[in-house]
């Protein structure tokens, strides 16, 4: 591969601003690098060719002028397809918005545009985001690129599989459950769900309300920090999102004290889990090399851990019948022909366009909704989901971070399942509203690599970007090898 | 969960399920239902639900309507399935008619 795929995206934002490297430079290489792999891989749902170069021309011309620039400008990037980009289709990977067309731009849109970064394509997805391993696509199943006969993981597998493999230097993704964190380990990258309120969801496809976050994918913690600084912020159109300043990303995020200073927790409950052989021993490794630098690594007891699955089925599955309840082939998406009447009309649009997997979590959240279950069902697990939550509070007495790995499984072949488990460490972020990072640490015997995720206290991100680059310079993981295509 | 049970709630999710599906929804939907009742185990009966870790305020406007640029109006009924003017068309909801 082109080695200018290779450079980071704070040195690219530099040299392109300098005319040292062409943005067009850069956005071919990406294409031709697209070209070549992606028919394997199969990451992208739809690619801009002809607007990227389009684009990168003239901010190259805008450029020589000596205009002042963007802080990304020039820099290609991966969008999930869930998130909405003016006049662009946006399919959420699912047959019923197979013709919709963004009337807007998502916030996160807005501000990239506003910073100069080109979109070259939308990356596959689980259907709206309802999946672990991008197999319930309506379009198409996503390799890991590391080996395509495995599952790169899921819900973002195709910005995962495209930021690991040097499609694009880093692309956003959503994360509900771990749908970010959770395909970054097992393509290798550095995966970043910001604190619940962190960066606005105003046009991004909504799956569970209460656990939504957009996030990034990048080959560096840093490259995820400069990503981040871009789109965060307050925005009064997500009623979630904290206006003012939540994260102070002027303290940078090369700390060199960090690691003598941080205390990281270590669940107890790891122990209750059957993590593959290889998982358990380079995180014990990883472990250790932190506290060769000096980190105290205390154990914490969160046992609330064991309900984590549980929780995330029925509240996700709950707030999944609500959201998804516009799709109705009214106003846009896709209308059944079969309908005799109204109702008929509704269900039968629904029953035609939508896949498997989202019709069950709709039945399911439907029913724990349902008024003569609703009590026993959902308000049991907002209460069950407040005993966690303060669980993890007490936790954080003892540590400034969480400390697991990202799974507890390696990624399997197409077809086969993952455990329940296999998240855990993941999905908890998510239900307690707390920030997470997945990174790489270890590449196993064979051949696929692993990670870990640090999880921090609400609105630590500033301080989580510090600690997770720190291990990355210690984990002695080559974030310079790429997969073989 | 059983057929009935089924039927009523697609029913309420206005999803059409075939005969021959609902044997396959029965069984992972059942499975499922052994998450409710993971979660009556732990106590936590001083504990308050919790809907959002945000602490979320009502924002209040004037309740006034304001135009809507012809522009938007078109955008969004150009995503229509079916139109008709400026309205959303749909089947006859009118009681006795199909």
């Amino acid at each position: 591969m082109d080695e200018i795929l290779k450079t980071r995206v704070k040195d690219l934002c530099t040299k392109i601003r300098s005319g040292q490297i062409k943005s067009i430079e850069i956005v071919k290489a990406c294409f031709k690098r697209i070209k070549e792999i992606d028919p394997k891989v199969k990451a992208f749902l739809k690619l801009n060719e002809e607007h990227s170069l389009k684009q990168a021309a003239q901010i190259d011309g805008k450029i020589k002028t000596g205009a002042e620039c963007g802080s990304l400008e020039g820099v290609p990037i991966g969008i999930k397809d869930n998130i909405m980009i003016k006049g662009e289709s946006m399919t959420s990977a699912s047959k019923y918005l197979e013709n919709y067309i963004s009337p807007y731009d998502a916030a996160v849109i807005e501000k990239l545009k506003e910073a100069g970064a080109i979109f070259v394509g939308r990356t596959n997805m689980d259907e709206f985001a309802m999946g672990g391993s991008t197999e319930t696509s309506a379009y198409q199943k996503t390799a890991n690129p590391w080996n395509i006969d495995y599952i790169p993981g899921g819900s973002s597998g195709g910005s995962a599989a495209a930021v690991s493999s040097g499609m694009v230097p880093f692309a956003l993704g959503s994360d509900t459950g771990g749908s970010i964190r959770q395909p970054a380990g097992f393509c290798g990258i550095v995966g970043y769900k910001p604190s619940y309120g962190l960066i606005s969801r105003y046009g991004a496809c909504a799956l569970a309300s209460s656990f939504d976050q957009i996030g990034v994918f990048s080959k560096t913690v840093k490259d995820a920090f400069v990503l981040t600084s871009v789109i965060a912020g307050g925005d009064y159109r997500d009623p979630v999102c904290e206006t003012g300043e939540q994260t102070d990303y002027a303290c940078g995020i090369y700390n060199p004290d960090i690691l003598k200073t941080v205390r990281i927790g270590i669940p107890k409950q790891l122990s209750n889990y059957k993590a593959d052989e290889e998982i358990t021993k380079y995180f014990g490794e990883a472990v250790n090399k932190l506290k060769l630098k000096g980190v105290a690594a205390v154990e914490i007891d969160i046992p609330a851990y064991k309900y984590v699955p549980a929780l995330y089925e029925v509240i996700m599955c709950a707030e999944v019948s609500a959201n998804i309840a516009t799709f109705d082939g009214i106003r846009y998406g896709y209308r059944s022909s079969n309908g005799r009447n109204l109702n008929d009309e509704y269900a039968k649009s629904r029953a035609e366009s939508l896949g498997y997997e989202v019709k069950k979590r709709i039945l399911f959240g439907t029913y724990v909704l349902g008024a003569k279950n609703y009590y026993r069902c959902y308000h049991q697990a907002q209460r069950v989901r407040t005993l966690l939550i303060n669980q993890i509070t007490d936790a954080y007495k003892k540590c400034d971070f969480i400390f697991s790995p990202a799974t507890l499984q390696m990624p399997v072949k197409f077809g086969e399942k993952l455990s329940e488990e296999c998240d855990i460490f993941l999905t908890a972020a998510n239900l307690a509203g707390l920030p997470g990072i997945t990174v790489p640490c270890s590449f196993t015997s064979s051949g696929m690599p692993m990670g870990v995720h640090f999880m921090g206290s609400r609105f630590s991100d500033a301080k989580l970007f510090q600690i997770t680059d720190a291990f990355e310079r210690i984990s002695g993981f080559d974030i310079n090898k790429y997969p073989n295509l | 969960m059983l057929k009935e049970e089924l039927e009523t709630t697609a029913f309420l999710a206005r999803i059409h399920i075939k005969e021959d599906e609902k044997e396959k929804y029965l069984a992972d939907l059942n499975i499922m239902f052994d998450y409710i009742e993971i979660l009556q185990e732990p106590d936590i009966a001083d504990l308050e639900p919790t809907t959002h870790v945000t602490k979320l305020r009502n924002i209040w406007r004037e309740d006034v309507v304001k135009p809507c640029p012809k522009e938007i109006i078109d955008q969004m009924l150009d995503s229509a399935p079916a139109k008709e003017g400026t309205f959303y068309k749909i089947k006859k909801v009118i009681a006795g008619t199909s």
